[in-house]
């Protein structure tokens, strides 16, 4: 019959391409980046109640060239853009952005002279989270569709992304 | 050949000034408006408005007393009943709950004090709801400063806060500055004020207190009062290239147009000013390089 032979029980067939998108989507370092209250929030899935770990992206890194994900939590001035533009710049490719909260999809209350009315007005946003500010689980869920997104990328797209900017 | 009945074509609008014009007709509650009093607290003022309420109503009871007078004369000669005789309203008893406090006369010792020692450049002192308030000539608030602080009596230790107002309705001042300061070992408080025009440039507290330093670029970012003597008068919270101040009354909420990010290594334009300052050092003029 169709007994598996001893070396199909510690075998398995895959493709690279999901391999390394598994690898990317479980293991994603976020850069440690709070603009105002939403950061606490942050805070919060990151502690044991909450535990952001278990999808692998508890580990904050302190400085963007070790981080995989930015997430934008909090209002972003005029003032604070050209830094977050700078971050994003230092961090190594791959690498992705959750704008969370209303302030970073758009600019929230503040239809101001002092704030931007979005993050994506300065770098690309892959996630977007509404909530004034989103609760743990909000940050977690969009988390998790960023996981989605990694695991269907390919590297042919990522490649030719990179192959259409230089022309 | 044009049809006279046809309604012309409607204008063209006019295209907006910037790139970033805010749709006022879309929320009209945004647009600007500005204020026609000065809410400015004021024990003299307080009286004024006392005396000239008092006058209204005085003249207004004897304007009906006249015509109560002539009223009566009138239905005298036709022989009809006398009409009633007015009566004077008593004045409305008002909830001191929800009134603002007024201001009082100055009674503190702290503010007779400070009134024996400055003389004349004292231009007023009052209590408003147990605060004391002092408003001093605009060139003396640093001397006035020295004495809260190093009078043995007043020993005003510590300069809690610093800020300004801006009221554009005052025709000979444009702007508040206050100072709160804060005495630890004899637990009062006690305000300072100036009142300063557009263009003075008033004493820095610097000198005196240091932690004036930070409220006082928050004063020049805010409002752009400049102080005098401030060892780094820059901008504390906008961007080096910031234009306008944004807590005057007649800048827009939306902002003038500041739209646009500078990426800009160099956005105050500092590296710049140090490059030009060593070449100068140098005897290099790298604002006019020689032609070859």
């Amino acid at each position: 019959m169709n007994q598996p032979t001893a070396l199909e029980h510690i075998l398995i067939t895959t493709k690279v391409e999901k391999v390394m998108n598994w690898s990317r989507a479980t293991s994603v370092w976020p850069v440690t980046f709070g603009l105002a209250c939403c950061a606490i929030e942050m805070m919060a899935a990151g502690a044991s109640r909450f535990d952001f770990d278990r999808f692998g992206a508890g580990i904050f890194r302190a400085t963007p060239r070790q981080a995989d994900l930015m997430i934008v939590a909090g209002t972003v001035t005029y003032k604070m853009a050209p830094i977050i533009k700078t971050l994003y710049d230092q961090m190594p490719e791959p690498k992705w952005v959750i704008a969370m909260g209303s302030c970073a999809t758009a600019g929230g209350p503040f239809d101001s002279y002092h704030t931007v009315q979005g993050v994506d007005k300065v770098i690309p946003v892959d996630v977007y989270i509404p909530g004034c500010p989103p609760r743990p689980e909000s940050l977690i869920y969009g988390f998790m569709k960023l996981q989605d997104k990694i695991m269907t990328s390919s590297l042919a797209d990522r490649y030719k992304d990179i192959f259409e900017e230089v022309g | 050949m044009t049809d006279p009945n046809v309604p012309q074509a409607p204008e063209v609008p006019e295209a907006p000034a910037g790139p970033y014009v805010y749709d006022y007709k879309a929320a009209p509650n945004r647009q600007i408006v500005m204020p026609k009093t000065v809410p400015l607290p004021s024990y003299r003022t307080y009286l004024a408005e006392q005396k000239a309420a008092a006058e209204a109503d005085e003249a207004k009871w004897q304007k009906s007393l006249a015509d109560y007078e002539t009223a009566k004369a009138k239905a005298e000669a036709e022989g009809k009943d006398a009409p009633k005789p007015p009566v004077r309203a008593v004045p409305r008893k008002d909830d001191n709950d929800l009134k603002t406090p007024w201001p009082q006369e100055a009674q503190d010792p702290d503010l007779l004090h400070l009134q024996a020692c400055l003389g004349d450049k004292v231009e007023e002192i009052f209590e408003q709801a147990g605060e004391l308030v002092c408003q001093v000539a605009k060139e003396a608030i640093f001397e006035a400063l020295m004495l809260c602080r190093d009078d043995r009596k007043l020993a005003y230790e510590m300069l809690a806060d610093q800020t300004a107002t801006h009221y554009p309705a005052a025709s000979d001042f444009a702007f508040t500055v206050v100072y709160h300061l804060t005495s630890i070992s004899r637990r009062k408080r006690l305000r300072l004020r100036i009142l300063v025009p557009e263009g003075f440039a008033p004493e820095s507290a610097c000198a005196a207190y240091p932690s004036a330093n930070w409220m006082e670029r928050e004063a020049y970012d805010m409002l752009g009062i400049r102080f005098a003597n401030h060892p780094d008068m820059t901008r504390i919270l906008c961007p080096e290239d910031w234009e306008g101040y944004p807590l005057r009354k007649d800048y827009p909420t939306v902002g003038w147009g500041q739209r646009d990010i500078s990426f800009r290594e160099d956005r105050g334009g500092m590296l710049d000013r140090i490059a030009l300052q060593k070449a100068g050092q140098l005897g290099i003029n790298l604002k006019q390089p020689k032609a070859d």
